[in-house]
């Protein structure tokens, strides 16, 4: 059942997340993450469910860590900083394989490399996914939580100050549904001598009978699971008007709507331009990139930033055509990544220049 | 030009209820089944300081990014921070101005402007703050996108409980703007 509602994107995230099931989340206040600790903290408790408002974002992943491990569905974010003070624990939570959605609202797109590559140790990757508006957002946000059960994984939901501020018209599932059942895998509380103990941990098993803490088999099963999630995962892309176009751009998120709509007016004003939005950052749509460019002369990559996704453009094409990076840093006093730069002439600017 | 997407751009001082307008538009677009996105800024959310912000209504899903470069019509509750938004009106748009405190020139063969004086209404209605209510039963007749009772049904579902008080006054604003608007 569904209510159609006039919603603050913050809003509609937190709602899609309760209703996917998220019973614990916890975070520190940042811009435009608070708007979202905020809903979370007058949501859940109508289901049972807690929210933590913590001292930092290194003891909120601590405490998001620690409560994915009974099984019960939770979830954390920040904005790039605070994301880089929770990259330890993303790598170690990562290969302790246990479900945990992270919201990163970032500032600007300076953060692409920090979400797809990671900054924690060691050979992980999760899963990434970029909505661009509030409908899609709600959507990726039910589905962010369903491959972390899936796939026993960290997914990270990448928004942004427009994602976070905008209101939008959308259904919003109800919240209240019953609780999800807890897997199998999840602790219980059993200690050491009962027979029933369990143990979840990056460094893999300990209980007798399995494998023990043999480093390079807990690793090579990591990457295998790894392996398994890059091929299994499907990526998820938007393509308009890429089958006759002389110049496809590639952009995603937000800004990646902006892009979207400057290709639009400049169909209508008969140029023969196309877009390609990567939905599902990691694993990242590369064939269906190769695809949309195959009749194209060139790819341009507009990102706010100074080129980071040009990179994964770039090994998805393998030299097929020229990609030129036509984006560039924000510079927004406010560092939020709003506005001025954002906008559909310049960027529509942008575009001809590189159809010349 | 724009999808069959209607865009509305606000602006005016904080206190005017700039913001409020915008929800109570966007509330009642949204109530009627249509297709709303809502952007706003304001400097501080202090009285005095600027306030915009952007509607944009459509039968279909919305391609327009939050932020836009032109309009397809203006609500001008104050001359002070407008200077930004005068060329992105669209030839042939519809403005409407606040005549009660509006002191700029508008180019009025350009794009159809309906002076309202919607401070002044207000104050005889018992409450100037009542402006911006004047003002959006104005927009919703002039530009077809939202009925009064959709208005209404916008107003009461973004008054803040602590404010029911003046759902009643601001229906009646509502309806003046309305009328005014024949």
């Amino acid at each position: 059942m569904t209510d159609r509602v006039l919603i603050e994107g913050s809003e509609a995230m937190a709602r899609a997340a309760v209703a996917a099931g998220c019973r614990f989340f916890t975070g520190y206040p940042m811009t435009p993450f608070t708007e979202l600790l905020e809903h979370m903290a007058s949501l859940l408790p109508e289901v049972d469910g807690v929210c933590m408002n913590a001292e930092s974002e290194l003891e909120a992943v601590g405490m998001a860590w620690g409560a994915a491990t009974t099984g019960h569905l939770a979830a954390t974010g920040s904005t790039g900083q605070g994301l880089s003070l929770m990259q330890e624990s993303l790598s170690e939570i990562t290969n302790a394989r246990l479900p945990l959605v992270v919201f990163n609202m970032a500032r600007g797109q300076g953060d692409y490399f920090q979400a797809t590559r990671g900054g924690g140790h060691g050979d992980y990757r999760h899963i990434v996914l970029a909505p661009m508006d509030i409908p899609e957002a709600v959507e990726l946000t039910r589905l962010a939580f369903e491959l972390a059960s899936q796939w026993r994984t960290p997914v990270m939901v990448l928004g942004d100050y427009y994602l976070a501020h905008t209101y939008q018209a959308v259904s919003v599932p109800s919240i209240g549904g019953a609780d999800p059942e807890l897997p199998d895998w999840a602790l219980n509380g059993s200690s050491g001598g009962s027979g029933a103990a369990k143990i979840i941990s990056p460094l893999g098993g300990g209980v007798e009978g399995e494998e023990g803490f043999d480093l390079g088999a807990h690793y090579a099963a990591c990457a295998a699971h790894i392996q398994e999630m890059s091929a299994g995962v499907d990526p998820l892309v938007d393509i308009g008007f890429c089958e006759d176009a002389e110049l496809v751009v590639a952009a995603y998120g937000s800004v990646g709507k902006f892009v979207r709509y400057a290709c639009l007016r400049l169909r209508d004003d008969g140029h023969r331009v196309g877009y390609v939005r990567p939905i599902t950052l990691w694993p990242f749509p590369s064939e269906a990139v190769r695809d949309a460019i195959a009749g194209a002369a060139k790819v341009a990559v507009y990102e706010q930033n100074m080129g980071q996704m040009v990179e994964d453009v770039r090994l998805a094409t393998l030299g097929a055509v020229p990609v030129e990076f036509i984006g560039g840093p924000s510079w927004d006093h406010s560092g939020f990544g709003i506005g001025p730069d954002i906008n559909v002439p310049d960027i529509s600017e942008c575009i001809l220049r590189a159809m010349q | 030009m724009s999808y069959g997407e209607r865009e509305l751009m606000l602006t005016g001082i904080g206190g005017q209820g700039v913001q409020l307008a915008a929800q109570v538009i966007a509330q009642g677009a949204t109530a009627e089944g249509k297709e709303v996105l809502v952007f706003g800024s304001y400097g501080g959310m202090m009285r005095g300081g600027n306030s915009d912000s952007t509607v944009v209504i459509s039968d279909q899903p919305i391609e327009a990014p939050p932020v836009l470069s032109t309009t397809w019509s203006a609500i001008l509750m104050h001359h002070q921070f407008w200077a930004p938004l005068k060329e992105r009106i669209r030839d042939n748009g519809l403005v409407l101005v606040n005549t009660s405190v509006f002191e700029d020139e508008l180019v009025a063969d350009r794009y159809q402007v309906v002076e309202v004086p919607a401070t002044d209404v207000a104050t005889d209605l018992g409450n100037p703050l009542l402006a911006a209510m004047v003002m959006s039963g104005v927009y919703g007749r002039k530009s077809g996108l939202v009925s009064l009772a959709g208005l209404a049904e916008g107003m009461r579902r973004s008054v803040p409980p602590y404010r029911s008080q003046l759902i009643e006054a601001n229906e009646a604003a509502l309806a003046a703007g309305w009328e005014m608007a024949a």
